[in-house]
């Protein structure tokens, strides 16, 4: 066994990196297309909607990639149930490995405030940090609420059967404000902290690559590392590096991303004060 | 021959060339014309509208010229509006001004308006306009889904008339009298975001500038 090559630990499976990539196209789509229709009163968001064949084109490719979203996020939540039932209804929900946030991770929280300040030592982290719990949970709560708020607008005749009229003026603004939120949240913190700390410059390529440099697990995931090889499970989950053709392209995906998302944070930024909101 | 031939030819012209279409008229007069479509689809040739740069933007609140009031004051004492045939009766100089000379803010909070180029007349009609709750009125509660929001969403009911295309400011406080669900839902979602960033600005700025700062993170 070549212990020297497999310098990595295991951190993502294939489906999950597989959820992270349609997650993070479609919602560049939406993105795009959301904010094409925001700012059509601009030129920037006319050049944006021609892209997508124009205001009303933006609108069907919004609705229709919008709907996928909704699929993918129920066999999500299928894939979520199927593992659950796999690790035990009730104990799959706890420990570690499971994304439920705890009293824990405001604990984890504090420390690595506290560290953040100079005050500590660096909390050993396990394999979620906090902050990777709440992005999960965000999202979560994101795909109910822009889902949910988006196929009510998207079919207005059908849904003012269910809900007043009115109700239409609540879901838009709702679905606005939630979209914003989402896209300063995911184009702010989420690169800043994938791209931009120090320590994983340029990029953490670990949602593509499935895997994190072992080494540097140990200094930020002690608590993960130390509990794997009080397991003996550790063996099983190094692995080696993904070849260098795949980390190029792990890494412009990711920088493309970033490019696409920063795009759309200026320009929206830029003309904020031009649209009629 | 002539005598013989040109009755015949001129039945078979008329049988088979087509009929001449109002569509090939020209028309004489600007407004005829933008009548004519307005009552047919809603459409605009793209040299009927405003250029794209100031296509939906108003300069409705700034007000030119003398400066008339919205209402002179006499006349917005003598009659209760709401209820007129002619919402507009009496109005000084009313021939000379634009909807939205007056009704700034109804365009504006309007996606109708600002999104689709929708007109005040393709809803409100032609003159007379009626107050909305005029009896006769086409905005009428009793039959505006049919008569005004089915001209183009076909199938409206009630409920969906219910959608307020005058849209209240969410953020501000009058709205809370109007439309309260809209309201708490928007300052709810706002507390959300405002929280988020609040708390996760700080953190992402003040742990990039400890990384910076440390040479290896963690417990080395």
């Amino acid at each position: 066994m070549t212990t020297s090559a497999k310098t990595r630990i295991k951190r993502f499976t294939p489906m999950q990196r597989l959820f992270h990539l349609t997650l993070m196209l479609t919602f560049l789509i939406q993105s795009a297309t959301g904010l094409a229709r925001m700012y059509h009163e601009t030129g920037w968001g006319q050049g944006l909607a021609n892209l997508f064949g124009g205001f009303s084109g933006a609108l069907t490719i919004h609705i229709a990639v919008g709907i996928f979203m909704v699929c993918a996020f129920v066999v999500h939540l299928a894939y979520a149930i199927f593992l659950l039932s796999r690790r035990g209804m009730v104990a799959g929900l706890r420990g570690p490995d499971s994304l439920i946030p705890g009293p824990g991770d405001i604990r984890e929280f504090i420390s690595h405030l506290r560290w953040i300040l100079g005050l500590s030592a660096h909390p050993p982290l396990d394999r979620w940090g906090y902050w990777e719990k709440f992005d999960y949970w965000a999202v979560f709560w994101g795909m109910i609420i822009l889902g949910g708020t988006g196929l009510l607008l998207a079919t207005p005749l059908a849904s003012s059967q269910v809900i007043p009229g009115w109700g239409l003026n609540v879901a838009f603004w709702v679905h606005r404000i939630e979209a914003i939120l989402a896209m300063a949240h995911i184009f702010i913190i989420h690169f800043f902290v994938v791209h931009l700390r120090r320590s994983h410059f340029p990029m953490d390529s670990a949602m593509f690559d499935g895997s994190t440099d072992l080494e540097t697990a140990r200094n930020e995931r002690s608590a993960w590392v130390d509990r794997l090889t009080a397991s003996g499970e550790l063996g099983t989950r190094l692995t080696v590096a993904p070849p260098a053709h795949k980390k190029i392209i792990h890494l412009i995906t990711g920088l493309g991303a970033v490019a696409i998302g920063l795009f759309l944070l200026v320009g929206s930024l830029m003309h904020a004060t031009r649209i009629t909101w | 021959m002539w005598k013989t031939s040109l009755p015949p030819l001129l039945i078979v012209l008329i049988l088979l060339l087509p009929q001449p279409a109002p569509g090939q008229e020209e028309m004489s007069s600007r407004y005829y014309r933008y009548r004519s479509t307005e009552m047919s689809t809603g459409v605009y040739e793209e040299y009927e509208v405003r250029p794209r740069g100031v296509q939906g933007r108003t300069d409705g609140a700034r007000q030119q010229g003398r400066g008339l009031n919205r209402i002179a004051d006499e006349e917005g004492r003598a009659l209760n509006r709401i209820f007129l045939n002619d919402a507009h009766r009496g109005l000084a100089y009313y021939e000379q001004r634009r909807c939205v000379d007056c009704h700034a803010q109804e365009a504006e909070n309007n996606r109708h308006y600002v999104r689709y180029g929708i007109t005040c007349r393709q809803c409100h009609g032609e003159e007379p306009i009626a107050s909305s709750n005029h009896f006769f009125s086409r905005l009428n509660s009793l039959r505006r889904h049919t008569h005004v929001c089915a001209k183009c969403h076909e199938g409206a009911g009630v409920s969906f008339a219910l959608y307020a295309v005058h849209e209240p400011n969410p953020a501000s406080a009058a709205t809370l009298e109007v439309m309260p669900v809209l309201s708490y839902a928007f300052w709810i979602m706002i507390a959300v975001a405002v929280g988020t960033f609040a708390l996760f600005l700080p953190h992402t700025v003040l742990w990039g500038l400890r990384e910076l700062l440390t040479r290896k993170v963690g417990r080395k």
